[in-house]
């Protein structure tokens, strides 16, 4: 039996057949690797997903570091979504709004649910305004708030009106859609439509990107901003770690997006293509090779010998400076396995790292990525939209006068793309094809199904979050958190390849592991109870 | 929620009702819990708890979608049940409600009984719990899911001996120490809820997904039976209180004590023990002795302490007693829930300080949150923060000790073994308290301690209050009082890269302009013709334009000649300090009783990111090199300048990004020195300067950082950043009539109004100028004609409304071509323009505004 079957055995027949689809082992066939995802999730199986607020408060706006995100609702989602998620940010040099490290709640009690939070919350933005003056303000709503017909669009239109600010509702109720995924597309929504595109500051150079899909957990935007910048290529954005209202207002005039997490924010990067003209390229900047490759890319797509060459000229250093370490953590490393359960990119982006380091990936999956981030973009005409999906709501953009520019042609576009050295412009591959035969996928992974994974696979270190983090560990396996870094990074490019080495490393060689069978052989043979005892 | 504000909750101390409800759940043996709502609510709560407690907590969910809002969430919570049941084998299930099912109003009940005619026999207990996240706080949660507990278990009312004890929400450690007490004392107890082994776990061979820990069913139902009840809650009621319900339905008489902290708490547990025939055994009452012999080690530290405590109603309670015990002066206690208890409890305890410490204020706050916590710690000078992990922050900005005891640690590591219960973990408690204080002791400077209290020095001469007091910059209420400076130092020794010394600008008003440089001589005469038409003038400075010490034989002979004219003019310099050791003797030779030392950085990594270069000894020093010889001799200039009892004044250029953060320490190093004040300013961009670029730090800002120096240091608020020749009151700088006039021109000249405060920039809004500088040019030359006062009409409130106030606004710059303003609102723009006067927004410098205003209007009109 393979671990697929085994694994689904032990579901009775009604989560077995939702499970099934869920669920992929990899047998070398190139065909039948298709799978069931960004569905609902079976209720009480203890499933790693988060809701709505999660992904567009948690997720995308809150890191906005000169923006008063205000959650409007009952205290305890402000509060479990205050500084949790390590999206580091330091105020701009002109100002010092730095949001990031507060956390503003309308606080609703039982009569603001009764009778409506409205009031409420216009005069909580009132307080915000007279305590922190910011120029942008964003309201995202919890569960409660469309149940009982609070009109955060309407309260939002009412402040932007009396403070000449610009303010954004955002209707991220919890339950809406299946998952995070949900809250990722209304976020992206809002920054469309309000944000991007008010600006008019030009870039500085004539190299210039926006790295979507960036949120600065432990760093990491600033290690790939470091490499740019020496490369001579400007960064104008992260969506949205470190980011700020002020400068998202001009990601319009940027050259190029890149794109890092692309299940959170393709959105935006589709919508701008449109709008603006603007290419989107795929890049992942975890992972040695993939830093390499990914520079490549954007150098190739602008074309310039000059950029060309100071790009080989840094990868050559960086390469050179982090040579020695990297081969003394592959010494250590090569020949473990390991398994990833991420959000929606990680899973795909961390194998190439781990591959750098000689380990290989056996078990993978995501929380509350779609069919694409598994099978790769080609496979999106063929996704169906269900009813959840139906209730997220999907804006229409058109060229726009001023600004829509095209940089190449439909013809040169497709000769950049073609051929072996072909770059990922306007697409990306799944993490399908990265996965070799006797692999396990698994879309929406549960409690109990990491768990007997863990059992049975037994790789020799599990990267996930914080929630399964002690129950790997408690079954004798390092664990890595993938969304914080337990406290460590930055993990990507190259610096931050040491990083992982180091902790990978540090992680699976402490003594605590070797010290966990005691010396004594005092264990009883049968475990029992005595009678009448329950 | 703050005092005034009470609409928006900045930095919230308290969560949620379904999390205090699950955390109880948690001590239920082989029970599990599900959430009813959305995802969201079980995955954050998860996180959260995972990690604080370090351990795996795993709470289902029954996933509600948008669907489940319209037609309810019935199947999905019937769904839930059946695969929790299937995939974990619980023996009880709970299922708390969120605000989603609560709002949509799920019969809970209803659905629970409907579960169990669909699956006959699973034999499993199934309670539900009510747990709106807008119903109250975690604490709320915490009793309603005890509460729910006994409520639909099946209670035995057979007597069977045992007494029940009930805790609010304590550590898994601290639970384990309170099973281990009622076992020595010999009591026959049943525990709810028992949260020490399922959330402090151990690592064995194999992982088990149910826990095997907390409070047996078994046990439970056997609680109608016991023959008393201990409830560790001095904040429930009738109707929220499990030990209450208890004697209500089943008559099992009960007692509600504090949480065992400290001497008092732990002698009425014991008590209580004792009294339901329990024994107090030698180990315990060691631990007393123990206990009691270490309060006495450590009060003489423990005095410093100035707390603050903050979190649930009872750990709050308990920990203000423990600190009232020591002799930790309890100057705030706050909860973020709603409980007006709070303050009846600790009142007495605080009343009993207020005789001890009559000029302390002290403050209990309920529904409360860390914005306000940090304005009364701020407010107070709190030295000791005690709670939870999100004090952090204000630890952080605030530079207080945190100790970190109460759920959640999110930082730390080791939130499952907190220990605060009984002596020992009392002990705990105080030695960490001070350990706090010691730590700031011992990195004292023993030094300065010794010269504060030991060194015999000659009694500060008599009259050197009396000049403080009526010097314009150190006297607080002095402003009527004038001063001049007489620019008599050329020269500077170092350079910052804020100065540009422009001793011949026109029109700026800024430290380091200076029209003319005055010989000795000639500034003896300016002197006495001033002393003649300002009887108010009381004090006489040299404040560069360059550095007074770099020039030390003008400034001396300068103040000899001045002396010998006046005997009792008080002398002021200002200086950088770079030359302050070698000359403070003969400073207080001349008689010079004040001086100010503009120190902007104690690190000398810092400093090299202020200063160019210094010239010291005729020699160029650059970088850290640089910042190092000058910082040493601007600490030790502070020292020996307060050790000649002359008056120091620290000035600091505060500089957006390179030491605004940094300002914090360099009042506490001249605090530490026996600086008598220091004044924080904002630089000036000025062009040409290497910091032009940099952005002025707001008013707002700046008030932000006094505010927060001002626990070190008094800080002075009322600076003006005078120039090097000002003459007259703070406010009526007349140095400009001081100077030559210029011969007159024949081009048109025409005038302009300008809204400025720092009299270099055009810095502020039309709306809020109390005055403008009026100004005349005629394209290329530019100068200053009078400064025109008028009443605000713009108060930031009813902008448009006063009518009257208006009038004169336009009245007072109606003979001017245009105002020059940082902003100018759309109304009044409107109404200037009605006036024939054109409203211009820029943020330049005024005499360049000025004659770029002169030069354009010029071209419009065709004279150019």
């Amino acid at each position: 039996m393979t671990y697929r079957e085994k694994l689904l055995e032990k579901y009775s027949a009604k989560v077995y057949k939702n499970r099934k689809e869920h669920i992929l082992q990899m047998d070398g066939a190139e065909e039948s690797n298709s799978i069931t995802a960004n569905t609902r999730a079976l209720p009480g199986v203890m499933t790693a997903r988060g809701c709505c607020y999660a992904g567009c408060k948690g997720v995308v706006v809150g890191p906005l570091k000169d923006v008063c995100v205000i959650t409007h609702g009952p205290v305890g989602c402000g509060f479990y979504s205050w500084a949790t998620r390590r999206n580091k940010a330091k105020p701009d040099e002109h100002t010092d709004k730095n949001f990031v490290p507060y956390c503003f709640s309308t606080d609703m009690q039982e009569a603001d649910i009764v009778f409506g939070g409205e009031k409420k919350l216009e005069k909580a933005i009132d307080e915000a305004m007279e305590l922190f003056d910011p120029k942008c303000i964003m309201i995202c709503s919890t569960c409660p708030i469309g149940l009982i017909g609070d009109d955060v669009q309407a309260v939002a239109r009412r402040a932007e009106a009396k403070y000449g600010i610009t303010a954004i509702g955002f209707s991220c109720e919890g339950y809406k859609g299946v998952s995070q995924s949900g809250g990722h597309h209304i976020a992206n929504n809002g920054l469309m439509r309000y944000v991007i595109g008010t600006g008019d500051k030009p870039p500085r150079t004539s190299f210039s990107v926006n790295i979507l899909g960036e949120y600065n957990i432990g760093g990491d935007g600033w290690e790939e901003e470091r490499i740019l910048k020496r490369c001579g290529i400007e960064v104008i954005n992260m969506f949205t770690g470190d980011a700020s209202y002020e400068s998202l207002k001009s990601a319009h005039l940027a050259h190029l997006n890149l794109v890092m997490c692309h299940r959170s924010i393709n959105y935006i990067a589709e919508m701008m293509k449109t709008k603006y003209g603007m290419d989107w390229l795929k890049v992942n900047f975890i992972g040695v090779g993939a830093t390499c490759k990914s520079l490549r890319e954007i150098a190739k797509y602008f074309n310039n010998p000059e950029l060309t060459a100071r790009v080989e000229e840094v990868i050559a250093d960086e390469l050179a400076a982090i040579y020695d370490d990297m081969e003394y953590y592959k010494s250590r490393l090569t020949g473990k396995t390991a398994g990833i359960f991420s959000g929606g990119s990680r899973s795909h982006h961390y194998q190439v790292l781990l591959e750098d380091l000689g380990i290989k990936t056996v078990i993978a999956g995501y929380e509350f990525a779609h069919r694409d981030d598994y099978e790769g973009r080609d496979i999106i005409p063929q996704i169906k939209n269900d009813a959840d999906n139906r209730n997220i709501e999907s804006i229409t953009v058109s060229a726009d006068e001023r600004f829509y520019r095209e940089i190449y042609t439909e013809d040169e576009i497709a000769a950049l793309k073609s051929g072996k050295d072909g770059i990922e412009l306007d697409t990306y591959d799944g993490m399908i094809p990265f996965m070799k035969a006797g692999d396990v996928v698994v879309d929406d992974y549960n409690h109990f199904e990491t768990d007997e994974l863990i059992k049975r696979m037994k790789p020799d270190i599990f990267l996930s979050g914080i929630k399964d983090k002690y129950s790997i560990q408690k079954a004798g396996v390092s664990s890595r958190q993938i969304h914080s870094y337990d406290y460590s990074g930055p993990y990507s490019g190259f610096r931050g390849s040491v990083n992982f080495g180091r902790d990978i490393t540090m992680a699976l060689y402490t003594n605590a592991w070797s010290l966990v069978t005691p010396p004594w052989k005092h264990e009883p043979m049968l475990v029992g109870t005595i009678g009448g005892e329950k | 929620m703050s005092a005034n504000l009470v609409n928006l909750n900045v930095n919230p101390c308290k969560m949620c009702m379904p999390m205090g409800a699950v955390s109880a759940l948690c001590g239920i043996k082989s029970c599990m819990s599900i959430l009813h709502g959305s995802q969201g609510c079980a995955t954050y709560i998860r996180r959260h708890m995972a990690t604080h407690y370090n351990e795996p907590v795993d709470i289902a969910s029954s996933s509600l979608t948008e669907e489940g809002t319209v037609f309810g969430g019935e199947a999905n919570l019937l769904k839930g049940l059946r695969n929790l049941i299937d995939l974990y084998a619980p023996e009880a299930i709970g299922v708390c409600t969120t605000c989603l099912a609560e709002t949509i109003g799920e019969d809970v009940g209803a659905i629970v009984k409907k579960f169990y005619e669909q699956n006959p026999g699973t034999g499993v207990k199934i309670i539900h719990v009510a747990a709106p996240g807008y119903g109250g706080t975690q604490n709320e949660g915490w009793f309603a899911a005890i509460r729910a507990v006994l409520e639909q278990t099946e209670q035995s009312t057979a007597p069977n001996g045992k007494i029940n004890v009930i805790t609010p929400m304590i550590s898994p450690a601290d639970t384990r120490w309170l099973k281990d007490l009622l076992t020595r004392a010999g009591m026959d107890f049943i525990l709810l809820p028992d949260l020490s082994d399922n959330l402090d776990g151990v690592t064995e061979k194999r992982y088990n997904r149910l826990k095997t820990g907390g409070t047996s069913l078994s046990d439970i139902v056997k609680m109608a039976g016991a023959r008393l009840t201990v409830e560790f809650s001095e904040f429930t009621d009738e109707k929220t209180s499990p030990a209450a319900y208890l004697y209500e339905t089943y008559r099992v008489p009960y007692v509600k004590l504090p949480l065992p902290v400290g001497v008092r708490g732990m002698d009425q547990l014991l008590t209580t023990l004792e009294d339901a025939g329990g024994a107090v055994t030698v180990d315990m009452i060691k631990a007393r002795g123990r206990y009691l012999d270490a309060m006495v080690d450590s009060h003489k530290y423990c005095a410093k302490a100035r707390a603050a405590v903050f979190g649930e109603p009872d750990f709050v309670t308990a920990v203000i007693r423990l600190c009232c015990e020591n002799g930790i002066l309890p100057l705030l206690a706050a909860t973020g829930s709603v409980s007006p208890r709070l303050k009846e409890l600790l009142n007495a305890e605080f009343e009993d300080y207020k005789d001890f410490y009559p000029a302390e204020e002290m403050a209990i706050l309920d529904d409360s949150d860390f914005d306000e916590i940090e304005r009364y710690c701020r407010q107070f000078g709190v030295n000791l923060l005690i709670g939870s992990s999100d004090g952090r922050r204000i630890a952080h900005k605030l530079d207080i000790p945190l100790i970190r005891c109460a759920f959640p640690i999110h930082d730390y590591v080791g939130g499952q073994r907190v220990r605060m219960l009984g002596f020992e973990g009392s002990l705990n408690l105080l030695d960490q308290a001070a350990n706090c204080m010691l730590e700031k002791t011992e990195t004292g400077f023993r030094g300065v301690l010794y010269d504060r209290f030991f060194k015999t020095r000659p009694a500060p001469p008599a009259d050197i209050h009396a000049k403080t007091a009526s010097h314009p910059c150190f006297g607080e209420h002095a402003c009527k009082n004038a001063r001049v400076h007489l620019p008599v130092a050329p020269k500077c020794n170092i350079q910052c890269n804020y100065c540009l010394r422009n001793f011949d600008c026109m029109n700026e008003s800024r430290p380091g302009v200076a029209s003319k440089i005055l010989t000795p001589a000639e500034a003896l005469e300016r002197y006495m013709k001033l002393k003649e038409s300002m009887p108010n003038l009381t004090v006489v400075g040299i404040a560069g334009p360059g550095d007074a010490l770099a020039n030390f034989e003008e400034t001396r002979e300068t103040l000899r000649l001045i002396r010998e004219y006046d005997a009792d003019i008080t002398f002021c310099i200002a200086t950088n300090g770079l030359m302050l050791p070698m000359y403070v003797p003969e400073l207080k030779k001349l008689g010079v009783s004040h001086v100010t030392v503009t120190v902007n950085a104690v690190d000398p990594s810092v400093g090299a990111k202020i200063y160019q270069h210094i010239n010291y000894m005729g020699k160029m020093y650059t970088g850290t090199e640089g910042a190092s010889i000058l910082l040493a001799n601007q600490l030790a200039g502070i020292k020996m300048l307060a050790d000649a009892d002359i008056m120091c004044k620290v000035n600091c250029v505060a500089l957006k990004g390179i030491n605004d953060r940094h300002i914090f320490e360099v009042t506490k190093q001249a605090a530490a020195l026996g600086a008598f004040m220091t004044n924080i300013m904002p630089h000036i961009p000025v062009r040409g300067s290497s910091f032009e670029a940099l952005d002025r730090m707001t008013n707002m800002e700046i008030k932000a950082i006094r505010e927060v120096c001002g626990i070190n240091i008094k800080q002075m608020a009322h600076c003006r950043q005078c120039r090097s020749d000002a003459a007259g009151t703070l406010d009526e700088d007349i140095s400009i009539h001081l100077r030559e006039k210029p011969a007159p021109k024949t081009r048109p000249y025409k005038r302009f109004a300008v809204a400025t405060k720092s009299g270099a920039i055009v810095d502020i809004h039309f709306g809020h100028a109390k005055e403008f500088y009026i100004f005349e040019s005629d394209g290329e030359d530019t100068r200053f004609v009078e400064t025109r006062k008028v009443s605000r009409y713009c108060n930031g409130l009813e902008c448009g409304d006063k009518e009257d106030r208006w009038e004169s606004v336009i009245g007072a710059v109606a003979d001017c071509e245009a105002v020059l303003a940082l902003r100018i609102g759309l109304v009044p723009e409107k109404r200037l323009k009605e006036n024939g006067i054109d409203a211009i927004a820029t943020y330049e410098r005024v005499e360049t505004a000025v004659t770029l205003a002169a030069r354009e209007r010029s071209v419009m009109n065709g004279i150019a």
